[in-house]
């Protein structure tokens, strides 16, 4: 065991830092415009695509390198980039799973930020049993009609394209019967509409495809491939910015501190209260082991290994952390602690960093941290591939699979 | 950046692995529960002969030199077995005779330590059970070129069988720390009677025990860095080893929930226990990371080393509790039953849990480092 950083990493690390400070901006990034430039910086810099292979405009930087950029983007709570999901999902997989010319005419953009992405898989009788989804895409000889709808797109507002499944056999069992294709998303069958959350924003969009076109050329891997694909897919959305992730909830906990110390209660501060200290001291120690863990996760990678399945217990260890996380501070900041407007200068009871380059209000994190154990595989699902892949307890009885193995 | 062990560490872990399973598998537990000294001889010489008992102590000694993480290492695997004797006692008292003893206390305690001729133990709690140092009553008064030291001590791991007793005191300089041998006049012993069997508590007493100036270590006003230092390590390794029975009570139920069948399918197929046992898992590998890097710190001098030691005793008692418990719930009416072994983990983990600082102590210490 050993948990210090090399030499390198450490120079690394303080470049990053150094190149943050002058250039990271100290305001919320209002306009797509803005958003964008920003985008471009980090590109040119090289802090975009930083694990894409160097052939196709990446770094190949080793996952060291990638969490350390992460983890000082969080320090100085830097503007995300924009195209989040290009980047860490749709690029790869096209990487993985594309022709080469679907690598020529896409990854460029994506790195740059010219044409932004989204992903279109859940469904609203899809969600948690994805591969049961129904949007069709319909083989018309040079192309696909694709019909139907998606939900809980991220990012689909402002996206040029989305990756999507849609079912293009339905006589096969359902995992067997999906393809995976790059829809255009600025055509008339297309209609994106926001979809408002608890929060009151709206991150996410429904998607409605009404004889909407799919090229030929737009299939990714072969028919009926789809299923196969976002299951990677998923597996690079699970477990990867964890130091990022700690360093933000770190943030927050400086906050919380500041915010205990100047709020009174009776006769002293609320951060002497010895109920609040041994809150605050039950967060703080959970908040170091999702960072120790976050280490372990590292190294292991940093060798090469693949966490595989075993990167559900991370994701389930760090959506449900957040939920008890804001759940304490709500104890402890009382009613402060749902404002959702400034009270005056020094907020420091209502206002927090915890959202990438905006503040934000420790309300808005409280209702935002329940979307963590139901996004990217709700909880129940990480605990069920936990259980089946990680621990090896047997298969449940499914109506479907039973189904399957009837068809079959 | 390297979380995992490294080759010796694992061939350590291995060895200890295969060791215990036939020199201290349950049988050997339960036939301890009722002797009243509560440990096994040759299992001690056993251990003896492994290097166990100079791991962490200097070569000059007859040690090995090995660190916290080794220590861990070896503690997980004795927690996994639920290891009933006073090797944790034993060394954390000669790491502190390591750190601050002068070369004659070195030469006469770390040799036989490691020879295993000599057991030791740290009494940390006075009579009001309080870890904070300021609450030590016991007092020791200069007497000629020696000190009288009257008190009381409560719940010293293992002082039955020690051949010698760190005792903090109350001196006219300061928090004092004193070598006082268990034959010394004045002393009385009673062993008190917990759940677990592999844990043994002793109620001490010192009325007027008379020990010679060579019996201090450190400075007489010296002591309170080495005591919270000694408590940090055994903290650590109070971790380790309740890591060690929540494993072994996790494995025992994914293996259980594999065979044992109800409604026509084995148990591990439904939901409700599937998801149980991902999530003691994950408290598993949380607890692991916690300990590990608490260890390393404490060998590297990290800057957060004292955190990391609060933060994995209350962290690992926390979690280890409810892995033990929810194994009995996942194993049902017979995880409940004194023939099946799931209740030695239990109750091992639990009594671990009030030990070297209990989990609102370490809170207490983390808000004091991290927000004072």
């Amino acid at each position: 065991m050993d948990l210090t950083y090399s030499p390198e990493d450490r120079e690394f690390r303080a470049e990053t830092r150094r190149w943050l400070e002058e250039n990271a901006p100290r305001h919320e990034l209002k306009t797509l415009d803005d958003r964008r430039a920003w985008h471009r910086r980090l590109y040119d810099r090289g802090f975009i695509g930083m694990g894409w292979p160097k052939e196709y405009g990446g770094q190949n930087a080793g996952p060291m390198r990638q969490a350390i950029v992460a983890d000082e983007l969080a320090r100085v709570n830097a503007p995300a980039a924009i195209n989040a999901l290009g980047i860490s999902i749709v690029g790869p997989t096209i990487i993985v799973h594309g022709t080469e010319a679907q690598k020529q005419r896409y990854l460029k953009k994506i790195l740059a930020a010219e044409e932004l992405w989204c992903q279109l898989y859940s469904e609203p009788n899809a969600g948690s049993d994805l591969a049961s989804l129904k949007t069709s895409a319909e083989d018309r000889g040079d192309h696909f009609v694709v019909n139907g709808q998606k939900i809980w797109t991220s990012g689909g507002v402002i996206a040029d394209w989305g990756l999507l499944l849609a079912r293009t056999d339905s006589r096969v069992p359902k995992h067997k019967g999906i393809s995976c294709f790059l829809l255009h998303m600025r055509q008339p069958g297309v209609e994106v509409r926001p979809l408002r959350q608890i929060t009151g924003s709206a991150e996410f969009s429904e998607v409605f495809m009404t004889n909407a076109r799919a090229e030929k050329s737009d299939l990714m891997g072969r028919l009926g491939q789809g299923w196969e694909i976002a299951q990677t897919t998923l597996s690079y959305e699970r477990g990867g910015n964890s130091l990022a992730r700690v360093t933000r909830y770190a943030g927050a906990f400086g906050q919380l501190v500041k915010a205990a110390r100047s709020l009174r209660r009776g006769d002293r501060p609320l951060l002497d209260d010895p109920v609040v200290r041994t809150k605050i001291g039950r967060i703080y120690a959970e908040l170091e082991v999702q960072r120790y863990s976050a280490l372990r996760v590292l190294s292991a990678l940093e060798k090469g290994e693949s966490p595989g399945a075993a990167s559900s217990v991370t994701k389930l260890s760090y959506s449900e952390f957040e939920k008890r996380y804001f759940e304490l501070v709500e104890e402890i900041l009382g009613p402060y602690g749902q404002l959702t407007m400034p009270l005056g200068d020094d907020d420091v009871a209502v206002d927090v960093d915890t959202s990438s380059g905006s503040r934000g209000t420790w309300a808005h994190a409280f209702l935002w941290s329940r979307a963590g154990t139901i996004y990217a595989g709700s909880s129940e699902i990480q605990k069920n591939v936990i259980g089946e892949r990680v621990l090896g307890l047997p298969k449940e009885t499914r109506a479907d699979r039973v189904k399957a193995r009837e068809a079959s | 950046m390297n979380f995992a062990l490294t080759a010796d560490q694992q061939l350590l872990k291995n060895s200890a692995r295969t060791f215990l399973e036939t020199h201290c598998a349950p049988a050997l537990v339960r036939s301890l529960a009722d002797d009243p000294r509560g440990e096994s001889d040759t299992l001690w010489k056993e251990m003896t002969q492994l290097g166990w008992l100079g791991l962490a102590l200097p070569e000059a000694y007859g040690g090995s030199g090995l660190g916290m993480v080794e220590t861990a290492v070896l503690l997980e695997e004795l927690g996994r077995v639920a290891y009933p004797g006073p090797y944790v006692p034993t060394i954390l008292a000669a790491s502190v005779i390591a750190e601050a003893g002068t070369a004659a206390q070195k030469q006469q305690w770390l040799a036989a330590v490691a020879m295993g001729s000599a057991r030791a133990t740290l009494a940390f709690l006075d009579a009001d059970l309080d870890w904070n140092l300021e609450s030590v009553t016991t007092r020791a008064e200069r007497a000629g070129t020696g000190w009288r030291i009257s008190g009381i001590k409560r719940f010293v791991p293992w002082a039955h069988v020690a051949d010698v007793l760190l005792i903090p005191a109350r001196t006219p300089d300061g928090l004092g720390l004193f070598l006082v041998p268990a034959s010394a006049p004045g002393m009385s012993l009673t062993p008190v009677t917990g759940i677990d069997a592999s844990t043994r508590w002793v109620n001490v007493k010192l009325d007027g025990v008379s020990v010679s100036g060579d019996a201090v270590l450190g400075t007489p006003g010296g002591a309170r860095p080495l005591l919270e230092a000694a408590l940090r390590r055994g903290a650590v390794g109070a971790a380790a080893e309740m890591l060690g029975a929540a494993r072994r009570c996790l494995d025992m139920s994914v293996e259980y929930a594999k065979v044992r069948e109800q409604f026509g399918q084995p148990i591990g197929s439904f939901q409700a226990i599937r998801h149980k046992c991902a999530e003691m898992l994950l408290e598993v590998e949380n607890a692991h990371a916690a300990t590990y890097y608490a260890a390393w710190a404490l060998d590297a001098g990290a800057e957060d080393a004292a955190v990391a030691a609060s933060v994995a005793k209350s962290y690992v008692g926390d979690a280890a509790r409810k892995v033990c418990g929810e194994s009995i719930q996942v194993h049902g009416g017979i995880g409940f039953t004194w023939e099946y072994d799931l209740h030695l983990y239990f109750k091992h983990a639990k009594a671990l849990e009030t030990m070297y600082g209990d989990a609102d102590h370490h809170r207490e210490l983390i808000v004091r480092a991290v927000a004072a």
